[in-house]
């Protein structure tokens, strides 16, 4: 019993590496197949992913790339994709899926065979003897032709297999040797020593020894020829069992030695192949942490070159901002100086004003107290005659006065944009009139002959009380500047289409062409005292120039040194519609 | 011819009394002096008031153009006025603004101007600009009264009293029960003005208050007009008979 057992043992042991290679062997011209294949469908690109993986032995990736080639219309590549299924699920040892898949290729397809061999392969790798035996079979039954690049004698072996364990020893017998024989024409030492060790096996169980012993040996000599462990190992062992079971201790011990050594050798070489394994392992996971160094490396450069990116922008847009802000400050400071010279300028011109205007008012009020001290002695001495004189000195005094007063009020009014300002039409004439009223004593007092001759139809656009201060004023220099027995008239020359040209014309000192460019310039300084008597402040004059400039008139000066002066000013029209 | 009523409002009596002398030499005849808003009001509503000369500075305070505000309210009462004021401050300007028709006088001020804005006063009010400064119109017409400028006096001349106006080349002869006179404004000027329900052109050169109306004889193409005045119809005009409802 042992020593079946031991059979026993020695052939299952020997199917897988059977199957192998079986399966390699068959690959090479398989795939010269698929590749025509995959050629002539290269559109499908999930079919050419199969057959890649499938070629690489990527079992896993094929099975995931055959089954979208599945799901998509080219029914022609579905035998293929099943059969990549099929032998991809029996490489993973799911045989019961595999058997599915294999089941599922259709008859027509030109390696159907193989299907057929593999699905025996896996009944006999069931213990299903009868079923593996049933597709052997068939695949004996086909014609030479059909069978592409199948050896018989794998199939002449694997039917005798199916015989030895049925027990149907005088048909495995036949498989067998018809096996063996092939092998042995096709050179194919690797199977051979598998059919040698069957064949021995089959006469051992029957006890025919003598039949057996031959095979083993051949099978041991044969076994020496190869490199593979395994086979030098089941074959030694057999020859141990053998040699043990003839009562030849000495040389099974021997065979048993030779056994554990190709058994240790076999450990070794596991061993180095997993110490290889580790290695390999290690190796990558060094290189891994190596990769992952070097990721990190890359990600801190990466960041750093970010940061570097980033900071270097942020200091060109402060740069960009600082000589932005910059700029602006220097236009500022520009502005501001200009505003400054500006202010100085008329902070200067309003001290001027000032001590002008006081130093006139107090000369003015200083004449009326001079005046009243006069006035009172005369009134004690009843002097009558002279206190006329002297109140109408008085009275003139107090209006020069007064309006020094009221030319520095619309002064100020118009420097700070207080006073109200409406223009409308006005009637010239009227308004000169009304102007003249007031200083007809005065120009009574000079025996001045006065004219208005303004045309009555004139009518100008102007805000009241700012023309009445112009003409006040001008009327005013005129009158100071006029002789005794002088003539004043006013009067409008022959107007334009947008302009009425009010003319204040006197006889009087008149006045260089220096003074009256000086007079002309458009300047907010006050022009310089020369006569101390006659010339006052300036006040008036720059003030008609502001007033004038207001009612968007213009002012022109004719003069003539002792004959007289002429002050033209233009006032813009009144027009109805516009 | 009457004499134009003014309303005086004035706080301070040394300047209200120069004005009542300047205005009554002018032959201005002055109904009131009031010194407060109050005083104004009751003047105002008493009286019969042509126009109003208002200090904007009643005791300090702007009530003069509060006083303006109020009678300004009244739609039918509203009479012409004049803003007087020292000072140009614009706020109480731009206040004094909003009491349209709006004329102002600073002070000081001297005889002329003070008329002048009286006149401004009424051209602006009445929305006759122009006329009493212009050469050929010296009468502003309102709704019942004639203002003439004559001989550089502002008088006034009730509508009701004309009894016919009679054209002549640019002046209009005036014909009331007392009197007789000339103004000077162009006829179709005239009759834009004058309400059309009241007076009515029976000739080329006749306007008739309707009102005055006693005869009309129309074989002998004459109106007869109360006082017996008598005035011709001609045959051009003859339509506006028939706005009269005939006996027969």
């Amino acid at each position: 019993m042992v020593k079946i057992k031991h059979f026993l043992f020695l052939i299952i042991i020997s199917f897988p590496f059977l199957l192998f290679s079986q399966l390699k062997f068959d690959s090479k011209l398989f795939s010269s197949e698929i590749k025509k294949k995959a050629k002539e469908f290269n559109e499908e690109f999930n079919f050419n992913k199969a057959q890649y993986f499938f070629l690489e032995n990527n079992w896993d990736s094929t099975l995931v790339y055959s089954m979208k080639q599945l799901s998509s219309e080219n029914k022609e590549l579905n035998d293929y994709c099943h059969y990549f299924r099929a032998t991809s699920f029996n490489n993973k040892k799911l045989f019961k899926e595999a058997k599915k898949e294999f089941n599922l290729i259709s008859s027509k397809f030109k390696f159907k065979y193989k299907a057929k061999l593999a699905l025996g392969e896996i009944a006999l790798k069931q213990n299903e003897f009868r079923k593996g035996l049933k597709y052997f079979k068939e695949i004996e039954n086909l014609p030479n032709s059909s069978i592409y690049d199948l050896k018989k004698s794998t199939v002449f072996h694997n039917i005798g297999l199916c015989y030895l364990h049925l027990k149907k020893i005088d048909e495995a017998e036949k498989y067998l040797f018809k096996a063996s024989k092939l092998q042995e024409l096709e050179k194919d030492t690797l199977m051979l020593i598998g059919s040698y060790t069957d064949i021995a096996n089959l006469y051992y169980e029957q006890y025919k020894d003598a039949q057996a012993i031959p095979y083993f040996e051949k099978a041991y000599n044969l076994s020496r020829k190869v490199k593979s462990f395994e086979l030098k190992q089941n074959a030694t062992l057999n020859m141990a069992v053998v040699e043990e079971n003839r009562k030849n201790f000495p040389l099974a011990l021997t065979y048993r030695k030779e056994y554990e050594a190709w058994k240790d050798s076999l450990n070794d070489q596991n061993k180095v192949w997993a110490i290889a394994d580790l290695e390999k392992k290690f190796a990558i996971k060094q290189k891994q942490k190596e990769v992952d160094v070097l990721a990190a490396e890359n990600k801190a450069k990466k960041a750093e070159r970010n940061v570097f990116f980033i900071s270097s922008v942020l200091l060109f847009v402060m740069f960009g901002a600082g000589v932005y802000f910059y700029r602006q400050k220097a236009k500022n400071n520009k502005i501001i100086l200009a505003q400054k010279n500006q202010l100085d300028e008329l902070n200067a011109t309003k001290d001027k004003l000032f001590s002008i205007v006081s130093h006139d008012l107090r000369s003015s009020v200083n004449a009326l107290k001079t005046s009243n001290g006069k006035l009172m002695e005369n009134l004690k001495h009843k002097n009558y005659s002279e206190l006329d004189v002297l109140l109408h000195k008085n009275s003139s005094i107090a209006s020069g006065a007064y309006n020094l007063l009221d030319n520095l009020l619309n002064w100020a009014l118009l420097q700070t944009q207080q006073a109200y300002f409406y223009r409308e039409s006005l009637h010239l004439a009227t308004i000169v009139q009304h102007v003249e009223f007031n200083y007809k004593p005065l120009m009574f007092n000079k025996n001045i002959n006065f004219r208005n001759d303004v045309v009555a139809a004139d009518h100008v656009f102007a805000d009241l009380d700012s023309l009445k201060i112009i003409i006040r004023n001008f009327l005013d220099n005129a009158i100071k500047f006029s002789k005794e027995n002088g003539t004043i008239s006013i009067y409008t020359r022959p107007s334009s289409e947008e302009f009425c040209y009010l003319v204040i014309e006197d006889t009087g000192l008149g006045m260089k062409e220096s003074t009256r460019k000086e007079l002309l310039k458009e300047t907010i300084l006050l022009s310089k005292k020369q006569n101390d008597d006659i010339i006052g402040t300036g006040l008036g004059m720059q003030l008609c120039k502001s007033l004038i400039r207001k009612n968007e008139g213009k002012l022109d000066i004719e003069s003539e040194e002792n004959v007289g002066t002429r002050i033209i000013i233009a006032l813009p029209k009144f027009k109805n519609h516009g | 011819m009457d004499n134009i009523n003014v309303l005086i409002v004035e706080d301070t009596p040394a300047e209200s009394d120069a004005l009542v002398e300047v205005l009554s030499e002018n032959n201005y005849n002055i109904v009131g002096v009031a010194r407060t808003h109050q005083e104004a009001l009751t003047l105002f509503y008493q009286n019969t008031i042509d126009i109003v000369v208002i200090d904007v500075f009643l005791d300090g305070k702007p009530d003069g153009i509060t006083f303006a505000e109020t009678i300004n309210i009244v739609p039918d009462g509203q009479k012409p006025f004049v803003f007087l004021t020292s000072s140009k401050d614009r706020q109480i300007f731009e206040r004094a603004k909003l009491t349209k028709p709006f004329s102002f006088l600073m002070k000081p001020f001297n005889e002329l101007e003070i008329l002048y804005a009286l006149e401004m006063a009424v051209e602006k009010f009445y929305e006759q600009t122009n006329v009493f400064h212009s050469e050929d119109q010296n009468t502003v017409i309102s709704r019942d009264s004639l203002f003439i400028k004559k001989n550089k006096v502002l008088k006034k001349v009730q509508i009701k009293d004309i009894l016919y106006i009679e054209v002549e080349d640019r002046y209009c002869n005036i014909i009331t029960d007392a009197e007789k006179f000339v103004i000077l404004i162009s006829l179709t000027k005239i009759i834009q003005l004058l309400d059309p329900a009241k007076f009515c052109q029976t000739h080329r050169n006749y306007i008739v208050n309707l009102s005055k109306i006693q005869q009309i004889n129309v074989n002998d193409n004459l109106i007869i007009l109360k006082g017996n005045h008598k005035v011709t119809l001609s045959d051009k005009y003859k339509d506006f008979v028939k706005n009269f409802r005939i006996l027969k």
